[in-house]
């Protein structure tokens, strides 16, 4: 397995653990690829004009994402379901207009001249945002969360500040989107606003439902799979779309909890409607 | 000059309203998403282009599209709705149908590759032009602007005036109630899926004609945008999405006038966002309650 292909696995996994970190508290987001984009050009600006060494701009890039997920989540969590995939679609398709018109950033060209990354740096996130998602699932910080996700009205009742909850995990899950994004930018040394479109979302949302949505093992497997598996089978490389596209619809047909489903609850994705 | 983008805005306005009028009918009539829908749209195009390639006719390619973007429309509601009937799968059917969508985006990417291609008949139809408010304005435009009128009108008189659109606007009322009375409700949902694609399919088609090349983008560019229109709207409210497609296209056009016309897109995704947040249930109302998408 060579070096990029490693280190796209470990920035798949990232984003699919920012999409799995919002959802845990019950969040689907579209939004991953938009706070991934606000990582890579944060940190990109921070090395290119400001001359940082690459590990703390990465870092400074995920603190900015993060808290505009904060920003972003405040609002965007007032309203759930489908109405909540519509919001941070518009968040994805908006964010590559606005860095688009910036000509700061580079407009429509884009921003070069990042580098740095090394696959050791996309491991070590893997496992330090790995160990804190473990941590986590051990905790009873994962008894709050599933509360939470799987109904709000209760957890609410029981005392639970459901929003802030929610608000964290988004924007936790926008922080780690945009570490990712840190580390994309500055291995591939030039990225355009069109690189972050609305497919990098869509992936990673399928990422997680492939490897199943209650565990952050099976967000970490499907992305594997879906990275590792067409670069080594050439029929895949092909037809990766379609081959992800058909695994995605036989597993919501016949399997719709995920490959990977270690915790008994379920995770209602939605809500019943009044 | 204003007045010129404003009939411009009013026939992008069109092509949208027809796409988001898919949207809402189903998210009226089943509660879900269906996000294959644009690529449905998109698809419409490259139908039309394989009939145009063989017959030279427009109509013909027309109905090509109408009948093919149906039966996908059908096949679309047999993988990703059928099955996913409980009130819980709403966002697994979704999401289901948004993987039918990347599959069909795949194979149109397989058998044409990823460029536009011209699309043929263009020109056939006339190169004159007619200069209105500083506009100029092709005969093919006049085409689009005349069809997407008179769709408009046979889909008001299907919804309201026929035993079909009876049956769908009692569906989307009150499912239950319209199963006890013994409406199909089954079937509803399916006659939904054909018109809707079907709709979407030839509203491809025109988009193709307008712009004069086929591109399978456009699915996730131009017809996404429908699916802001429908939030816009109201989820679920038929002349919503009629008079939010029109709105959003005026909008746009203005954007374009005053020189903003790089922000188009923001123009739409930011008003659908403001939209949401202060009014969930969309501008003109909806069956979609607006308190169940508060949190």
């Amino acid at each position: 397995m060579s070096a990029d292909l490693l280190l796209f696995t470990t920035i798949n996994i990232l984003m699919a653990w920012s999409v799995y970190i919002a959802l845990s508290a019950g969040a689907l987001t579209f939004g991953a690829s938009a706070f991934m984009a606000v990582g890579c050009y944060v940190a990109g600006l921070l090395t290119v004009k400001a001359g940082l060494p690459m590990l703390p701009a990465c870092v400074l890039g995920a603190a900015a994402s993060g808290l505009l997920g904060f920003a972003f989540g405040f609002p965007a969590l007032r309203v759930r379901g489908i109405y909540l995939i519509l919001t941070t679609l518009g968040i994805t398709m908006s964010m590559v207009v606005i860095l688009e018109n910036i000509d700061f950033v580079g407009g429509t060209v884009g921003l070069g001249g990042m580098s740095g990354t090394t696959v050791w740096h996309g491991v070590g996130a893997v496992l330090v945002v790995g160990a804190a998602l473990w941590w986590v699932s051990k905790s009873p910080l994962q008894r709050v969360l599933d509360a939470v996700r799987e109904d709000d009205e209760v957890a609410a009742s029981l005392g639970m500040n459901v929003v802030f909850v929610k608000l964290t995990a988004f924007a936790i899950g926008s922080a780690v989107a945009g570490f990712a994004g840190g580390l994309y930018g500055h291995y591939i040394t030039y990225v355009r606003p069109d690189t972050f479109n609305v497919l990098i979302s869509i992936y990673a949302v399928m990422f997680v439902i492939l490897g199943g949505t209650n565990n952050f093992w099976g967000a970490a497997l499907g992305a594997s799979i879906m990275t590792i598996l067409p670069e080594q089978v050439k029929f895949m490389q092909e037809w990766r779309p379609s081959v992800f596209a058909l695994t995605i619809i036989v597993l919501l047909l016949f399997r719709p909890q995920g490959l990977i489903t270690r915790r008994f609850l379920t995770l209602k994705l939605g809500r019943k409607r009044p | 000059m204003i007045a010129g983008q404003i009939i411009n805005g009013l026939m992008v306005g069109g092509l949208y309203a027809l796409i988001a009028v898919g949207f809402t009918l189903i998210v009226g009539v089943l509660h879900r998403i269906n996000f294959a829908h644009t690529e449905v749209f998109m698809v419409g195009g490259f139908v039309g282009l394989v009939i145009a390639q063989a017959v030279p006719s427009i109509p013909l390619a027309m109905v090509g599209a109408f009948v093919v973007g149906g039966v996908l429309g059908i096949v679309v509601e047999r993988i990703s709705f059928r099955n996913l009937n409980s009130e819980e799968a709403s966002i697994t059917a979704a999401l289901s149908s948004l993987a039918v969508g990347l599959l069909m985006l795949d194979l149109v990417h397989h058998v044409w590759g990823s460029e536009p291609i011209a699309f043929p008949l263009v020109n056939a139809l006339g190169s004159g032009s007619l200069e209105m408010f500083g506009v100029r304005f092709v005969p093919v435009q006049g085409l689009v602007l005349a069809l997407t009128l008179v769709l408009v009108l046979v889909l008001y008189f299907v919804i309201e005036k026929t035993h079909t659109g009876r049956n769908i606007r009692a569906v989307s009322d009150n499912a239950t109630a319209a199963a006890l009375l013994g409406i199909p409700v089954k079937f509803v949902g399916q006659q939904v899926f054909f018109i809707t694609s079907a709709l979407a399919a030839v509203t491809g088609l025109m988009f193709a004609l307008r712009v004069g090349t086929v591109n399978s983008d456009i699915g996730m560019t131009f017809a996404l945008k429908a699916l802001a229109v429908t939030a816009i709207g109201g989820m679920g409210n038929l002349w919503g999405a009629v008079v939010g497609g029109l709105l959003v296209g005026l909008l746009e056009a203005m954007a374009v006038h005053f020189g903003f016309g790089r922000l188009a897109d923001l123009v739409v995704w930011g008003f659908m966002i403001i939209v949401l947040l202060v009014r969930p249930q969309g501008l003109f109302g909806s069956v979609f309650h607006g308190a169940g998408a508060r949190a």
